[in-house]
């Protein structure tokens, strides 16, 4: 019975959520970036991507080759030093600081840390999202179980983040990411904290938002998630593409 | 109107669930506030003592008993003429010799001889009380001129005037001292709340990076701080007023047999409830909302 339930709010989101998106075919592009935050310390150089919409794609490399700074870069939280970062045909190499907000509600992004607020239970840190744009009540409470009900955690939504395993956290992140319809989801190393199970749970709740038609961009340096999506991998060396493959495997 | 009620809601929801963080700014401000307040009873006593020692400083003219009314009138008006002068009073010859008898009732000797004498031998004398002790120097030396040298015979001038001094010495040097006690007072006040708001938001800080990177605005970050800042400020001004009140009310009696009056510090404290409470309680706020403001800058650039 619960599971029927399921796969009807599931399909209603799914609906509701797909028709939201635009069709738009380059979802990011990056032309010529490069970044640098001191003269010598350069992170990425002459980076040229593009992501098409609705795909997957995992962006792979060591530690310390620049796959966080290129979060850093989709999301606003620092500047290209060279190049031009476009996302869903918006221009954001110079956007200026009141138009940062709009930007994060567009996109959605997870980390390694989760980066729930600690005060604010389940439903709060979810609702937060939405109150901080101006939604009105009616929308946040319709909303929010639903979005809760995509990662699975209905049941926990009084609980605060320290009451909950470093998976459930993951999903609330999920869920907190996904009340603005993202046309795109960034997740910053979202299972470096994970055990297998755990990690495998939150792989697959990706899938499943990315059959929605949201553009996934993974950041990971897990061989065995890389090689087990058989999706397009992006892999960074030393701040500059070393290779990309349509269908690729974790190489280095 | 929404955000501004969330901003509210989310205001509370914090103070509330960071309550021993809140209790903890609310004690600082609290102590701070206190001192500043104890710094206010020695100014009002030290004002108190200062105006009640001026009170029993007066120069005292006495006139020849030869010197008719028409003269003494004429310098009674000269005296009343200066502005720092605050009253005079005139003793008649009689209420003088009258006096005099009073005070020497016990020696019968002082009394015997002034009967000897056949008329009175004291002139009459003239009171005279000014705005501040530094002016008696003014009104003695406008007194010393020719014409009036057969009228006055002699003035409590000599006897006075290093008690004058003095005085004026300590006053000035009480008001010199407070002045630099509430200067010192509120450069720590100053510090201390804004770093206390500081270390406040640097707990919060990944808070605050969370907030921006979920598309919160700035003004969805710092309004409830500021909300926080208002709300500590009023209950801070509300329990340090009422505890300085209590402390008062103890005081009070102690203060009252130094200075033969009741509830003087009581009485100034709620006289002045207004403008004392409205002072520290803006000053208060400022510093709190400027300081969480500078804090937060910081962090607000993600």
């Amino acid at each position: 019975m619960d599971d029927h339930v399921d796969v009807i709010v599931f399909c209603c989101f799914k609906l509701w959520y797909t028709s939201c998106i635009d069709f738009c075919l380059s979802m990011i592009t990056l032309e010529g970036v490069t970044k640098k935050y001191t003269r010598k310390a350069t992170a990425l150089n002459e980076i040229n991507l593009q992501v098409d919409a609705g795909d997957f794609v995992s962006i792979v490399g060591q530690s310390g080759t620049g796959k966080t700074t290129l979060v850093k870069l989709l999301i606003a939280e620092e500047r290209p030093t060279q190049g031009r970062v476009t996302i869903g045909g918006w221009d954001i190499t110079r956007i200026r600081q009141k138009d940062i907000p709009l930007l994060r509600r567009q996109i959605g992004v997870i980390f390694q840390d989760f980066k729930l607020l600690p005060q604010k239970t389940v439903y709060e840190n979810v609702a937060f999202a939405l109150q901080v744009a101006g939604e009105h009540f009616f929308r946040i409470r319709s909303v929010v179980p639903q979005v809760l009900s995509i990662v699975g955690l209905e049941h926990r939504k009084h609980a605060y983040p320290h009451q909950l395993s470093g998976g459930e956290q993951q999903r609330v992140a999920i869920a907190r990411s996904l009340v603005h319809r993202p046309k795109i989801l960034v997740a910053d190393e979202p299972t470096g904290n994970l055990d297998t199970i755990n990690t495998q749970e939150i792989i697959d709740i990706l899938k499943k938002i990315n059959e929605f038609g949201t553009t996934i961009v993974l950041v990971t340096h897990n061989r065995d998630i890389v090689n087990h999506l058989r999706r397009r991998v992006v892999t960074i060396h030393e701040g500059s593409i070393f290779s990309d493959e349509k269908h690729g495997k974790y190489r280095l | 109107m929404l955000s501004l009620f969330r901003v509210f809601t989310f205001a509370i929801q914090d103070v509330l669930r960071n309550f021993s963080l809140s209790v903890m700014t609310v004690f600082i401000l609290v102590l701070m506030l206190l001192s500043v307040n104890s710094l206010l009873v020695v100014r009002v006593l030290t004002d108190h003592a200062k105006f009640s020692i001026e009170d029993k400083i007066d120069v005292t003219i006495y006139f020849d008993n030869e010197a008719n009314s028409d003269e003494i009138e004429e310098v009674q008006s000269y005296v009343k003429s200066f502005p720092e002068v605050v009253s005079v009073k005139f003793f008649g010859r009689e209420e003088v010799i009258e006096q005099f008898r009073q005070a020497h009732q016990d020696n019968p000797e002082i009394l015997a001889s002034l009967d000897e004498l056949q008329e009175n031998p004291l002139g009459a004398t003239m009171v005279v009380k000014t705005r501040q002790p530094s002016d008696y120097q003014k009104i003695i030396s406008s007194l010393q001129i020719p014409e009036y040298e057969t009228i006055i015979e002699a003035k409590s001038f000599a006897d006075t005037e290093q008690a004058i001094d003095k005085i004026n010495t300590i006053t000035t040097n009480v008001e010199r001292f407070t002045l630099m006690l509430s200067a010192l007072f509120t450069v720590i006040a100053f510090f201390i709340i804004s770093n206390t708001v500081r270390v406040l938001i640097y707990t919060q800080r990944v808070e605050i990076s969370i907030k921006k990177l979920v598309g919160a605005t700035n003004w969805f970050v710092q309004g409830p701080y500021l909300v926080a800042a208002f709300l500590f400020s009023v209950a801070s001004m509300v329990i340090s007023y009422s505890l300085t009140l209590v402390a008062l009310g103890y005081l009070d009696p102690y203060i009252s047999v130094v200075f033969g009056e009741e509830l003087i510090l009581t009485n100034y404290f709620i006289l002045h409830i207004l403008l004392i409470a409205g002072v520290e309680f803006i000053a208060v706020l400022f510093l709190t909302v400027m300081s969480s403001l500078l804090a937060m800058r910081k962090h607000l650039n993600v």
